[in-house]
């Protein structure tokens, strides 16, 4: 599915050469992760990514039911943009605290000409949809990726974040085909912290024999380590879901747009 | 202690807990609902009880009957459900009780929108049930402040008997940030040490909790206790911060809450083009910090104060009671949910330069 690069800035990063990007051969990628994982960041980065080097059509679906805040139209503007189709609620119910399930989602499972990014809530509501949806899915259409953070509660260690996934597992009725390792403290992400989440993927990973799909992390710190210790691909993040009293950061996407005011 | 990522709703429920509290009544409303659903589950694991209450306003009778034990207890909220609560509130407030409470603000009036506000400043500072009473209330704008003075509302209300609330506007409750809680958790609290708690009075004269005084001269005893409780939080509980404020600063923000971050930022960027602003964030909105923002705004080197607020313009009447027009002051707010940008600030600023 991955094909030639089509823009340059997804190939040279600052301090470490050649890192692998995550390989999708799926057309169905749903990316699972309680609230604090960054399942979206993720979702929107990796929709950006193929979006910028495959040929054929991204969708990003919103399965992230009932989370109104950090919700960015500025990051759905971007992607629309991209060319990248977002199915998300518009108008006054992009801010309603309702779980609403656009019909639109199954019509873009039953035709994917491309690849679909679903970007689901953790919680009971977001993984019962992604059950009521899985029908509609081949048996070897889709990925199920569980984002993992290791700074979060729930997930900071083995027993955790395997409860996490059973747990998802039971309310979705569809089983885990990998792991994402996303550790991050958001603006204090360093490179302690995406090391240390990668372990634990690692041994999340021996436990259940699920591959790591890939890590992921900011753009910024991963600059400043060294990429060789991860043995899987690495997809470099750059923020667009931003507190309000955050200033975007420079990245490979928004190069035109990275002034101050 | 490792530095966890936590929601603000986790966070205020997790530092109860650190506050050794074991007792929580509430009722579920968007966006403070995480608190009740985190402490369904972590509750239990200390021993602790959580009671969803059919209403607010029974939310508001349980803590004055728990209360009155002398155990530690609190509630969380948001604006509609706070106001459900203002007659219960009075009702503690008359009786001395130490009781936690949290807005996690709204848009409002009425059922309003869910997106971050800070419009229940008059609700809270000026009361919004009935009689001579005030609260102690507490602004965080970060989630490890949030953490740091719920701790700090249950030490306030049990030195001060009385009733203590922190508001956050919605982003409080919402946005995750990382946060470290102490090493050492607090005991829960021993009744027995407290010489007014309804404990069973077996070996002891009977005590009674009360609001309800007949006898007009009880009544005005009442009140003047607690007046004079309010005059002593005056004189020792106001808490405040300064950022940036120096001599050359021309330009004092008044901001608190998230609202005082983004004033930050507009600080920040300001700053690189010359221009000297500073800010001033009042910790505790009551007592207010009046003589240290009196003393700031009178320094020669300021020019104006801006007041920023998402809401219409309501901590501005205390801002002007206090500087009691020694400087001009001007206001930005942003209401219905809608948080003002760095940059409709920095506009509001070059605006009122160039008069």
């Amino acid at each position: 599915m991955s094909t030639g690069l089509v823009t340059t800035g997804y190939t040279n990063m600052a301090g470490s050469a050649n890192i692998s990007y995550p390989i999708i051969s799926k057309t169905i990628v749903a990316l699972v992760g309680g609230f604090g994982s960054g399942k979206t960041e993720v979702s929107v980065n990796l929709a950006k990514y193929l979006a910028a080097t495959q040929q054929s059509p991204v969708t990003i679906a919103d399965l992230d039911l009932v989370n109104p805040y950090f919700r960015s139209r500025e990051a759905v503007a971007e992607m629309e943009a991209m060319g990248i189709r977002v199915i998300a609620p518009r108008g006054g119910q992009f801010f309603a605290d309702l779980p609403i399930l656009m019909p639109e989602i199954k019509g873009a499972i039953e035709k994917t000409d491309g690849t679909l990014i679903l970007d689901v809530g953790g919680d009971a509501q977001g993984t019962r949809a992604l059950g009521s949806l899985a029908e509609v899915f081949g048996p070897d259409q889709y990925e199920m990726w569980m984002v993992l953070n290791s700074r979060r509660p729930q997930t900071s260690d083995l027993t955790g974040c395997l409860n996490t996934m059973k747990r998802v597992e039971a309310s979705s009725q569809l089983s885990f085909t990998g792991l994402v390792s996303n550790s991050h403290m958001i603006d204090e992400t360093d490179n302690e912290v995406i090391v240390e989440g990668y372990r634990l993927a690692g041994a999340v990973s021996r436990e259940t024999g699920l591959p790591l799909a890939f890590v992921s992390a900011k753009r910024s710190v991963l600059e400043t380590i060294d990429t060789g210790v991860f043995e899987c691909p690495i997809l470099p993040l750059t923020r667009s879901m931003l507190k309000p009293w955050e200033r975007k950061e420079t990245g490979v996407d928004d190069q035109s747009n990275n002034q101050r005011t | 202690m490792v530095k966890k990522l936590m929601k603000g709703n986790e966070a205020i429920g997790e530092a109860a807990i650190a506050a050794g509290v074991r007792n929580y009544f509430a009722y579920p409303i968007t966006p403070q609902s995480e608190v009740a659903e985190y402490l369904t589950w972590r509750l239990p694991e200390v021993g602790g009880t959580f009671v969803q209450a059919e209403s607010e306003v029974a939310v508001g009778n349980m803590l004055f009957g728990a209360a009155s034990t002398g155990k530690r207890v609190f509630t969380t909220s948001s604006s509609p459900g706070i106001s459900l609560m203002q007659e219960s509130l009075s009702y503690m407030a008359g009786a001395h009780l130490p009781v936690v409470l949290v807005n996690i603000m709204r848009g409002g009036p009425g059922l309003g929108g869910i997106l971050p506000s800070q419009a229940d400043y008059f609700q809270s500072v000026k009361g919004g049930g009935h009689g001579d009473y005030q609260l102690i209330v507490l602004a965080p704008s970060s989630v490890q402040e949030a953490v740091d003075l719920m701790i700090l509302a249950f030490e306030l209300a049990d030195k001060y008997l009385a009733p203590v609330m922190i508001i956050g506007d919605g982003m409080i409750g919402q946005m995750m940030e990382s946060v470290e809680f102490p090493e050492k958790y607090r005991d829960e609290s021993n009744p027995d040490e407290k010489d007014w708690a309804l404990t069973g009075a077996k070996d002891r004269k009977p005590r009674i909790v009360k609001s309800l005084f007949l006898n007009p001269e009880e009544l005005e005893i009442n009140s003047l206790t607690l007046d004079k409780k309010y005059r002593e939080m005056k004189k020792s509980e106001t808490r405040h911060e300064l950022y940036k404020v120096t001599g050359d600063t021309k330009i004092l923000i008044t901001a608190y809450g998230t609202m005082a971050r983004i004033c930050q930022t507009v600080i920040d960027e300001l700053e690189e083009e010359g221009i000297s602003v500073g800010l001033f964030r009042p910790i505790t909105l009551f007592p207010y910090p009046e003589k240290e923002l009196f003393a700031e705004v009178i320094k020669d080197n300021i020019e104006y104060i801006l007041d920023v607020e998402m809401s219409t313009g309501q901590m501005i009447e205390d801002v002007e009671r206090i500087v009691k027009g020694a400087r001009p002051i001007d206001f930005y707010g942003r209401t219905g949910g809608i948080v003002p940008s760095p940059n409709e600030i920095k506009d509001k600023i070059r605006e009122m330069l160039k008069k």
